[in-house]
């Protein structure tokens, strides 16, 4: 009698429904999870008045030539008449340039109204694209750990089709 | 004399279980990012994500189908649009679609909808601006190009 009044007392929970739950939970969450590396984006703005190509009469152009070869790769990179090579060290030269450009003050006056023009060949890569586009924006401060900004305004040139 | 089977404390498994799960509901995100994974973004040290989240964007994905190996099945690149991936010269009639929706949902307005063009580091420009060209046809303005972040150099 004394030990059923201690069963009664201490009912045992049976945890087996819960484990399955929590772990049916668990493994959701484990195959849903996806680590997102993190993306950034380049503003365009192109009204269709101001097309591809069509000059903005206040604003004082910069021309960025890109050539490329029949694959796609960069074969020069040109900024008025100037050749700045097809590596690396010519986008580092872009972004000198277009800081000389802009009289070295990156977010002054010259900085707002100077537009960047990038006159592409149809075929060059993206990723050239976007490598202009970046030395043209600006650059990483590494002690502020900022962008400070060169360049607001990038349009595209109209595309030069294969054959015209 | 019967020996009890001995009694297994599950607290300290069920403490780690609950402290997983914990873990995995907080860094899930199930916002639809909408970014296709067969687009290879290129990487750039300044692009940064906006500080302000945007009003209303579009998404479109444009790169290639590639083999195993890495060789792109067709030449010229496709926007993956969901289901279905189709050139981009057959996308005016969508674009068109999209703006009677948006036309709808906004009487009156202005397009305020920014076009983020999420390309594979390999299309030709060309094609990007042909993809630009459509849009801005039917009054979009605001475009921006995708990269990844990349780690500064040290």
């Amino acid at each position: 009698m004394a030990s059923r009044k201690a069963e009664l007392a201490m009912p045992k929970p049976d945890m087996t429904p819960m484990i399955d739950c929590v772990f049916q939970l668990m493994i959701f969450f484990m195959l849903t999870l996806k680590f997102v590396q993190a993306e950034g984006n380049f503003d365009i703005n192109m009204p269709i008045g101001q097309s591809q190509g069509t000059a903005d009469p206040l604003a004082q152009d910069l021309k960025v030539r890109m050539i490329a070869d029949a694959n796609g790769n960069l074969v020069s990179l040109q900024m008025g008449s100037r050749k700045l090579g097809n590596d690396e060290r010519a986008f580092v030269q872009l972004n000198g340039e277009i800081l000389r450009a802009i009289g070295g003050t990156p977010g002054g006056p010259a900085s707002k109204d100077t537009e960047v023009e990038i006159d592409a060949d149809y075929n060059l890569h993206y990723s050239y694209v976007i490598s202009a586009i970046s030395a043209c924006t600006g650059r990483f401060d590494e002690r502020t750990k900022n962008v400070v900004r060169y360049i607001e305004k990038i349009k595209f040139a109209p595309p030069r089709r294969p054959g015209n | 004399m019967a020996m009890d089977a001995p009694e297994v404390d599950m607290t300290p498994m069920i403490d780690c279980v609950f402290q997983l799960i914990t873990f995995f509901m907080l860094v899930i995100n199930f916002e639809s990012t909408q970014a296709d994974e067969r687009v290879k973004l290129p990487e750039s040290e300044i692009a940064k994500p906006p500080k302000v989240k945007r009003e209303d964007e579009v998404t479109i994905n444009v790169g290639f189908i590639r083999n195993a190996d890495g060789s792109k099945r067709v030449k010229d690149p496709l926007v993956f649009l969901p289901g279905e991936d189709v050139s981009i010269s057959q996308m005016t009639p969508r674009i068109k679609k999209d703006l009677q929706m948006y036309k709808l949902q906004h009487p009156g307005d202005g397009i305020k909808t920014t076009i983020k063009l999420r390309s594979d580091s390999e299309v030709p420009i060309g094609a990007i601006q042909d993809l630009i060209k459509l849009y801005q046809e039917e009054g979009y303005e605001k475009f921006a190009l995708q990269a990844m972040e990349e780690a500064p150099k040290e």
